[in-house]
């Protein structure tokens, strides 16, 4: 049954981010035009993989570092992305792909330095050096981008902002076929990862006892999630909240078993920013909010809704 | 040279135009002070109006994006004006520095206030603001004649008669991705209304916001206007994208190129602007050329 209505969900929010949008159109036109197929429809299953991916990847980051406040952007991968995407825009880097790669490449660059910080206390990744890492790492590319950001000039620095702050308006069908292609992959090996990471979270004493290779499998979770985060980063800018929120509400509606916690992970992900991008393009129509807005303004509320019902019961 | 005089006015000077803003139009002033001889810039748009003025020889700084007249070069450059170092503004030692109103912009009026420099705060977005700057800043500078030429150059042009119909409809997209859009409360929604054309995006009240490429689908523009630094006439990147290849106007590729030096920025060249845009429209009258 919970499946079946996390399923329900996804499609309602597709298809209301399909049907819905600043434009009028009638009912009879939806299928027809130009607006749905070559705006709507990208936007809206580009929603679905940044938000599911945004959701399995905290879920698993979580998980990894033992830690409830764990969030994909935490472990200073929006630092790394964001510095990226300003040094493209600063060099004045042409191309429609030239911004998301540099944004990749960026988040890449922090996702390395953090890897090789939390290899310093033994090849077993400890969450805590992790944590402060990231955080050290997000700072100081922040730090960086700032500068770059206070010293370029005033038209450029739209962009930056938009990379700064999440938005699906770049999206395409060339976007989501870019996506589409790339996300299975870490998404498959961090389903691989389910059993392993049940075991995880009980600690590496205990995972070891039970026959977890306890150094791989966290080398192999840290990596596939931050990939996938990177990926999300380099279309979509910054999206927060997401990653956040998304794996308490599988937790709350699914349990703690990474088997079922991903899958939902990623139709919750999907659906709350397919609803916040939706709500993003017709709440102040014409004009457009940023989504990492929505997303917090929609997803504080139900958290806090939630949390107070799970402690009651 | 100037230096020495100039310290001498600052005192006199230093409450007469704090918080000064445009709107409405004040002139707070008990008695005229004595005009101000070395004037720092803040904003592009107040430069060029200080030169209009005759005032260029008073000019001892500028912000880094001022480019027009070519002569504002010469002037030494204090900052990008958006968050003034007033440090690098006093060591200029003027007598009165304009700015652009912000909360940056505030607080450093404040700080300079209390350096004991006078300053004008002014607000720019609007063709009135134009009218209302040029008269106070004409009367700071000692071009109070100039100031009310220009004024009444800006008032004249904003009470021309409108041009009868068929009116085209442009859209200034001044950004891509976020897109942005140029609104009703700019001075290009005005320049465009006077050249006898319409902007779509008249009903937002701000000067720019972000809208979707969808919107700008939907309000089918017959123009795309985009600023060019350059006489380059070709289509900008973002027309070869598919999913902007859904606006009518960038797919049969209507763009309007208009001049940066004398479209980026609010100016006593409005009426220049508003011939400058109407030639470009009666050259591609309405209805629209065929798709290509």
């Amino acid at each position: 049954m919970r499946w079946l209505a996390l399923v329900a969900a996804v499609l309602a929010a597709f298809i209301a981010a399909i049907v819905l949008g600043p434009a009028h159109l009638p009912p009879s036109e939806l299928l027809r035009s130009p607006i749905v197929w070559d705006l709507r429809l990208p936007r809206a299953l580009l929603a679905v993989l940044v938000g599911g991916s945004l959701g399995v990847a905290g879920a698993s980051l979580q998980s990894l570092v033992r830690n409830p406040l764990a969030d994909p952007f935490l472990l200073g991968l929006s630092g790394g992305a964001g510095l990226g995407a300003v040094l493209a825009i600063a060099l004045h880097l042409g191309g429609p792909w030239a911004l998301p790669l540099a944004a990749f490449l960026g988040a890449l660059v922090a996702l390395g330095l953090v890897f090789r910080l939390g290899l310093v206390g033994g090849a077993e990744l400890d969450p805590r050096i992790l944590l402060l890492g990231g955080v050290a790492v997000g700072a100081f590319t922040g730090a960086i981008t700032t500068a770059i950001v206070s010293l370029a000039e005033a038209s450029e620095l739209r962009n930056a902002y938009l990379w700064l702050w999440g938005g699906l308006s770049n999206a395409s069908w060339a976007t989501v076929r870019l996506i589409a292609l790339y996300v299975p992959i870490p998404l498959f090996l961090l389903l691989t990862a389910a059993r392993p990471l049940d075991l995880l979270v009980l600690g590496d004493e205990s995972a070891r006892y039970l026959g977890v290779e306890v150094g791989g499998t966290k080398r192999r979770v840290y990596l596939a999630a931050s990939l996938l985060t990177a990926a999300a980063v380099s279309v979509s800018g910054v999206i927060g909240f997401v990653g956040l929120i998304v794996p308490h509400l599988g937790r709350g509606l699914l349990g703690t078993r990474h088997r079922a916690l991903l899958p939902a992970s990623f139709l919750i992900g999907g659906t709350l920013l397919a609803l916040a991008d939706t709500l993003a393009r017709v709440a102040v129509a014409p004009r457009e909010v940023p989504v990492g807005i929505v997303t917090a303004l929609l997803g504080v509320p139900l958290f806090v809704l939630l949390l107070r019902r799970w402690s009651a019961a | 040279m100037r230096r020495s005089l100039s310290r001498t006015h600052v005192a006199g000077l230093a409450l007469a135009f704090v918080a000064g803003g445009c709107r409405p139009s004040t002139n707070r002033a008990p008695e005229a002070p004595p005009p101000a001889r070395r004037v720092v810039s803040l904003a592009p748009s107040i430069t060029e109006l200080l030169f209009a003025l005759g005032a260029g020889a008073q000019l001892v700084g500028r912000t880094t994006y001022c480019a027009y007249p070519p002569a504002a070069l010469a002037v030494p450059g204090v900052g990008d004006g958006l968050n003034p170092n007033v440090e690098a503004i006093a060591a200029r030692t003027p007598d009165l520095v304009v700015l652009y109103r912000s909360p940056h912009t505030e607080t450093a009026a404040r700080q300079l206030g209390s350096l004991g420099i006078a300053t004008l705060v002014v607000h720019h977005d609007r063709l009135e603001d134009i009218a209302t700057t040029a008269r106070q800043l004409g009367q700071a500078t000692g071009h109070a004649d100039a100031g009310s030429a220009i004024a009444r150059q800006i008032d004249s042009a904003l009470a021309a008669p409108p041009r009868p119909g068929p009116h085209a409809r442009v859209a200034h997209v001044v950004w891509d991705n976020p897109p942005i859009v140029i609104g009703g409360g700019s001075y290009l929604d005005q320049l465009t209304h006077l050249a006898g054309a319409g902007n779509v995006f008249h009903d937002i009240a701000t000067p720019s916001a972000t809208v979707s490429i969808e919107t700008i689908a939907a309000r089918d523009p017959d123009w795309i206007a985009v600023l060019r630094e350059t006489a380059d006439p070709s289509p900008p990147d973002y027309a070869q994208r598919p999913e902007w290849r859904v606006v009518r106007a960038v797919r049969e590729g209507r763009f309007l190129f208009l001049p940066a030096e004398l479209f980026g920025q609010p100016s006593a060249r409005a009426p220049e602007a508003v011939a400058y845009l109407r030639r470009v429209l009666d050259r591609f009258p309405l209805p629209p050329p065929a798709p290509q």
